[in-house]
């Protein structure tokens, strides 16, 4: 067995290699396969520009609303355990694991035209539905679970005995949240921010059903490719490469990135 | 002020804690135990940092139970500092402290003047603890709990902080409560010693009564002393009982034992080693003769077991290095035990 002995390392390299090429080379590929001068021209199409915008400012305020109503949650399960923490954390998964389509009928069942609180909405004046509301109603449910798990980790790594030695000394809770706690979870809470945020932009699937107008990008992309092919899917394709690279720089900079 | 426990409780799955009362008034308390004896429950059911399921915290007048830790007045030092490590050392104290001037104070007293612009993370153990202590005292607490502070330190760093805190708790008039599992140190810095075992309060007193009373056999151990036998009193007497230890009579000062079978417990250091059949000496000692079969070096001192004429017994002795130098002790050495009377304490035993 010996003498005919595979070199395991050598395949072991290989394997990782093909993967790490089957990342890397579409990517390339889809910054050689239009012209630079083309894309830079079809950027200031006002449907990409419209898109970015919608998009920017949607995913935007879904991760303002993510952190919001998650950083006091992802606090609570980071300081409870007990039988109600592990079912409150596996229904905060919950959008993580659903497909984000099934996610968006899950909404419609909630928001949509037909239900209770979509009619309620809709004489109030407010589109839950086919408007930027929808949009980013979409985008924080299937997002702010980033937030909750990774800023309830952050919190975990701060040791408690520094809570009780700034109550001890005086200070508030909220004192103590402020310039104890905060602080240091600050780079992984900033990641589940990041991440949420990354989530946003690139939503699709309960955007699709929720909202189809105003388009975001990732609509944007579906749509000129069903109506127009490929080759004018290419520029917002670009933007949003563009947009999670730098994402993944904030993860390896500023913010502590769960993932190493 | 006073701080006044009375039937403090807390029952965990695994563990049950008190009931305890407790006095402590202006003066240090340390409080000796092993681990997992309940020593740190005791410092947090004070501080606030876990709530009793019964009995009061009474501070002077003001009761603690039910009001958050936050607004109790009581200072705490956490066994490792529990120091922000996001500021330096200058804004740990400063977080705390409510006038400027305190803190400047308390920076020269601990002599933290080189280091407050520096991150805990790089600081030493003794440096840490150093601004811990001066971050808690610049509350001006109304109580001072301090947890295993010098237990992460090194040995002569351990030794130089213990003295400096010697001098520190002796400027503060408040109750001090100071958890340690180190005897020395308990007995250095204690103006009285509780012992905690398994959630209780095995004994409180001075360290001398500790040291050389004990009420249990647990006590006994835990301070120090190996020589603990199950004796019976054979005669009583005003002056004190008469005890049997094996083929052994001993004399000794105890006057208040009930029961005749008794645990007989004589702290090594109160052992004396002669040569054999010196004349004269202590008559109110208790002489026994022996010989060597072990002897130990420990640094400051010699440990030195002796085996009782007849077998029965073997006793340790500690002895300073001139002593055993001077009798150029060795295995097979036959010596002469002299024990004070009033050193051999009774400790009664159940029946």
């Amino acid at each position: 067995m010996g003498t005919f002995g595979f070199d395991w390392l050598s395949v072991a390299l290989v394997l990782g290699g093909v993967l790490l090429l089957y990342y890397v080379v579409p990517m390339v590929s889809l910054f050689l396969s239009v012209p630079t001068g083309e894309i830079l021209g079809r950027m200031t199409d006002p449907t990409v520009v419209d898109s970015a915008r919608t998009s920017l400012l949607s995913a935007s305020i879904s991760t303002v609303v993510a952190t919001l109503f998650g950083l006091p949650l992802a606090y609570w399960l980071a300081r409870t355990d007990g039988a109600v923490t592990k079912v409150v954390l596996a229904v905060v998964v919950l959008p993580l694991v659903l497909p984000p389509t099934v996610g968006g009928i899950v909404l419609l069942t909630v928001f949509g035209p037909g239900s209770p609180l979509g009619e309620a909405a809709i004489a109030a004046g407010i589109e839950l539905t086919r408007s930027l509301v929808g949009v980013v109603l979409a985008q924080t449910f299937v997002a702010s679970p980033f937030v909750v798990v990774t800023a309830k980790a952050a919190f975990q790594s701060v040791d408690r005995t520094l809570e009780y030695a700034s109550r001890s000394l005086g200070k508030s809770r909220w004192t103590t949240a402020r310039h104890v706690t905060l602080p240091l979870a600050g780079p992984g809470i900033l990641a589940g921010v990041t991440l949420a945020f990354a989530r946003a932009i690139g939503e699709f699937g309960a955007t699709m059903m929720l909202a189809y107008y105003p388009r975001t990008m990732p609509v944007q992309i579906w749509v000129a490719f069903i109506e127009l092919g490929l080759d004018n899917a290419y520029p917002v394709a670009i933007l949003l490469v563009l947009i999670a690279a730098t994402a993944l720089v904030v993860l390896n900079t500023v913010a502590s990135n769960p993932w190493e | 002020m006073t701080l006044e426990l009375s039937r403090l409780r807390k029952a965990y799955s695994r563990f049950d804690f008190g009931p305890v009362d407790l006095t402590v008034d202006d003066e240090v308390l340390a409080v000796l135990g092993p681990s997992g004896s309940g020593k740190t429950t005791l410092l947090s059911l004070i501080a606030g940092i876990t709530g009793p399921d019964s009995g009061s915290i009474l501070l002077g007048e003001r009761e603690l139970v039910g009001s958050p830790l936050e607004d109790r007045h009581v200072g705490m030092v956490f066994q490792e500092g529990a120091l922000f490590p996001h500021m330096t050392a200058r804004e740990n104290i400063e977080y705390a402290a409510t006038a400027d001037e305190r803190a400047d104070e308390l920076a020269t007293l601990l002599e933290l003047a080189g280091v407050l612009d520096r991150k805990p993370p790089t600081l030493s153990g003794g440096e840490r603890q150093r601004v811990a202590l001066a971050r808690t005292l610049v509350t001006d607490p109304d109580v001072l709990l301090l947890d295993e502070p010098l237990s992460s330190l090194d040995a002569p760093i351990r030794k130089r902080l213990r003295d400096e805190l010697h001098g520190l708790f002796e400027s503060l008039d408040i109750p001090i409560l100071y958890v340690t599992h180190d005897q020395r140190t308990a007995m250095a810095l204690g103006d009285r010693i509780a012992i905690v075992r398994d959630g209780d309060l095995e004994q409180v007193g001075s360290p001398s009564t500790v040291l050389t009373r004990p009420t249990s056999r647990f006590v006994a151990r835990f301070t120090g002393t190996e020589n603990l036998f199950r004796g019976t009193v054979i005669d009583r007497t005003a002056d004190g009982a008469t005890v049997r230890l094996g083929d052994l009579r001993l004399q000794t000062t105890a006057s208040d034992v009930s029961t005749s079978t008794v645990t007989v417990c004589i702290h090594p250091s109160r052992v004396a080693i002669e040569a054999p059949y010196t004349a004269g000496g202590d008559r109110t000692a208790t002489t026994v003769t022996g010989t060597v079969v072990r002897w130990l070096n420990e640094g400051s001192e010699y440990r030195i077991d002796i085996e009782t004429e007849s077998g029965s017994i073997t006793l340790t002795a500690n002895v300073r290095p001139p002593t055993f130098e001077r009798l150029a002790l060795e295995n097979d050495s036959e010596v002469q035990l002299r024990i004070p009377r009033e050193s051999i304490h009774l400790i009664p035993e159940r029946e």
